[in-house]
């Protein structure tokens, strides 16, 4: 069984496809440093690509920054940002979805409210978020709340949408109560798209909260590296240190990347049925 | 008698009239026996009676002048001939009608028929389309033909039938909606509707305005923004009376036009071809997998770098956003379609080519939209930030501009402002979706979804 897995992991390492990834990806990054270093070897800078720091000089940077505490903290502000946003989404939206999925009558009264505002980008929402919230810590977790929060109600409900009737007719005709039929239909049958919800959630609030930094300039950083992600990044700029902005996109995607990977992991845990394969 | 009824019921123009006139009918029929050999007549004499053949086989030939697809046909017992006497005008036989067995015949008088028909107010019309029928399709005659068979509707056949079917199709779709309309007035969704906006509208109304309360009373409130948007002389600059509102909105919607074109232009054809050729895939994807976890909105920075002035770099976020949404979805959309149509496409003969093109590029479509949906809102979303952030004119613009100084209840105008304008525009992409993948929509429609 052990020696199974480890040539099943072998082989998916050295397969072709991951060859050819490796083999992509080291293209990219070969032209990239081309392109960046153009001025020196060439003569003249290549349009666009010119002007974007090398990938050896962002390493460099990189490294450095591992030693800095302002970049870390940098991480744990904007982690702690979405993360608050992101569970107070879940935990309005979450039951706001399921009560107008399971209510006719509240459905027609929040359904085409919620759409009138659902359009809003969450963004433009910051200056007034910024007017109400007494802290800037708040404004910003407001933002990020209302990227999450129209993601989730709009999965749950449409989960909810998509069950079958003849499961609410079968359960209605074996004698089960109101309660029956949401603890074990309309419950489960959701899960999947609550999931759904909160990892294309997740990835709209690591968006949102960079923007929010960067518009509302951090805030409770103490050093040029600290006060969030978004922030580092719009500082790395107004700086001039170019290479740092690339190292601040990176980390983001990598937050991102794992805050999602996470969520989805989580997900598979609460709905063991769909590992068929 | 009983017997006559029973033959005329088995024919095709007279299956559908009302006992009543089938009776009425049988009534003006002559029974006529001919034997092997027999002319019952031929072309070019005039036409009085229509036939019902009772039993034996006949040779029905029709001349050449006619453009029949069929000139010579063999009649069984239970076909209608001599269809030629009830037509509208001139009517003369079309056709050599001749006995090759001994036959029996019912001759129905052509004038009196039509005459009966007309009477019959519930069945003659459709009688009467049963004969252009069995005309056009059993004796292969063109629609001209066909047509001049009259009806019993006061215009004459050849007019009555083609405009008349749209006209009748659109009052049917426009009681439709008017019939959908009015059940939604009398269920109670439209009122709860109200009620909804009311809470929301009151509330902002009683809590910034009326009770003031903390922290609401900073807002701008209900009514200062709805008189400033409509104000002719508004306070903060920025109503729908002047041109600046609309040189907003413009540069807004053309910054979304122009990214969101690029990106289709773009990402449609590079999904087909990452969901088409493994061999791309398997180069092209790890790049775009390495890129996509970066939030649009932190390459802001680097976009202001890499592109000069101010118009570029928010084009190019926007384009962005679309560009990854809309490559992803079609290329979900290409691996959705079932393996079996590509096989059964290629067992057919069909190349790579016509593969692509007639089988994945239309499965993909449901896909394509859906992400094309997906990529009008994030072209909003990011087109706001990058407004925002750096640019000038757009509605991110103006709201991040009012806040800066201070003109509260202009926030409000260009959030309201970029919400229905966001909408509009994924409104006309789902329309253009709809529209272009009709045949999706009949099959959800049969679904029962």
């Amino acid at each position: 069984m052990a020696m199974n897995r480890i040539t099943k992991i072998k082989r998916s390492i050295f397969s072709r496809s991951s060859l050819r990834a490796i083999i992509a990806i080291i293209v990219f990054l070969v032209l990239w440093e081309c392109g960046s270093r153009s001025k020196e070897w060439l003569g003249h800078s290549l349009p666009w690509i010119g002007l974007v720091p090398p990938p050896s000089a962002v390493v460099l940077v990189w490294m450095d920054l591992l030693g800095d505490s302002g970049y870390w903290e940098s991480w744990y502000l904007s982690t702690m940002r979405v993360m608050s946003g992101f569970v107070a989404a879940m935990i309005i939206g979450i039951p706001l979805g399921l009560m107008m999925a399971v209510s006719r009558t509240f459905n027609s009264i929040t359904f085409p409210t919620f759409e009138i505002l659902r359009p809003i980008p969450p963004l433009a929402w910051v200056p007034v978020a910024i007017i109400f919230w007494p802290t800037e810590e708040l404004s910003i977790a407001f933002v990020t709340f209302l990227g999450a929060f129209f993601t989730v109600v709009i999965n749950v409900l449409g989960g909810a949408k998509a069950i079958d009737m003849r499961f609410y007719q079968s359960a209605q005709a074996m004698g089960s109560s109101q309660w029956d039929i949401f603890r074990r239909v309309v419950l489960p049958a959701t899960i999947p798209s609550i999931v759904v919800g909160s990892s294309v959630g997740m990835g709209i609030t690591w968006n949102v909260v960079v923007a929010a930094e960067m518009i509302s300039g951090g805030g409770g950083g103490t050093s040029g590296t600290g006060g969030g992600l978004g922030f580092f990044i719009w500082n790395s700029y107004v700086g001039g240190s170019y290479e740092q902005i690339v190292v601040g996109m990176i980390s983001i995607g990598i937050a991102g990347y794992a805050s999602s990977e996470l969520l989805r992991g989580i997900g598979g845990f609460f709905t063991p049925w769909l590992k068929t394969r | 008698m009983e017997q006559v009824e029973q033959l005329l019921k088995r024919t095709l123009p007279f299956q559908v009239v009302s006992p009543e006139t089938l009776g009425n009918i049988a009534g003006i029929s002559q029974r006529e026996t001919f034997s092997e050999g027999d002319v019952i007549y031929s072309a070019g004499q005039s036409a009085n009676d229509v036939y019902v053949l009772a039993s034996g086989r006949l040779h029905h030939a029709i001349t050449p002048q006619v453009n029949a697809k069929i000139h010579e046909k063999s009649l069984n017992a239970g076909d209608v001939f001599g269809w030629a006497a009830i037509f509208e005008g001139e009517r003369i036989r079309l056709a050599d009608v001749s006995c090759t067995e001994p036959v029996e015949v019912l001759r129905i008088d052509g004038t009196k028929l039509l005459d009966l028909l007309r009477r019959d107010r519930n069945f003659g019309d459709a009688a009467m389309r049963s004969f252009s029928q069995l005309i056009s399709q059993q004796y292969y005659l063109p629609p001209s033909v066909a047509n001049r068979v009259p009806s019993t509707l006061a215009a004459p056949a050849t007019t009555a039938e083609e405009p008349g079917e749209p006209a009748a199709q659109m009052a049917s779709t426009w009681t439709l909606t008017m019939y959908r309309a009015g059940e939604w007035i009398r269920s109670p969704d439209p009122y709860l509707m109200m009620i909804g906006f009311m809470l929301l509208l009151g509330s902002w109304y009683l809590t910034v305005e009326v009770f003031k309360l903390p922290r609401f009373e900073d807002l701008p409130g209900l009514t200062t923004v709805v008189t400033e948007w409509f104000a002719t002389d508004p306070m903060y600059g920025l109503s729908i009376h002047t041109s600046e509102y609309y040189q907003h909105v413009w540069v807004s919607i053309r910054r979304v036009a122009i990214a969101f074109l690029l990106a289709t232009a773009l990402g449609v054809p590079l999904g087909l071809f990452l969901g088409w050729s493994r061999t791309f895939r398997e180069y092209v994807f790890p790049v775009f997998e390495l890129l996509r976890p970066i939030p649009i909105l932190a390459w802001v920075p680097l976009a202001i770098i890499m592109f000069t002035g101010s118009e570029t770099p928010v084009i190019f976020l926007t384009f962005l956003a679309s560009f990854f949404a809309t490559a992803l979805n079609t290329m979900l959309g290409v691996e959705s379609i079932d393996e079996s149509y590509t096989r059964a496409a290629y067992c057919l003969g069909a190349n790579r080519w016509q593969v692509f093109r007639e089988v994945i590029i239309p499965g993909a479509m449901p896909y394509v939209f859906t992400g094309l949906q997906i990529s009008v809102g994030v072209a909003w979303f990011s087109l706001v930030a990058g407004e925002m952030v750096s640019g000038q004119y757009g509605l991110g613009y103006v709201i991040n501009t009012s806040y800066t100084m201070v003109r509260y209840p202009t926030i409000i105008i260009g959030m309201v402002t970029l919400g229905i304008v966001g909408y509009a525009t994924s409104a006309m992409v789902r329309v253009a979706g709809n529209y272009m993948m009709q045949w999706r929509l009949r099959e959800m429609a049969l679904g029962g979804r």
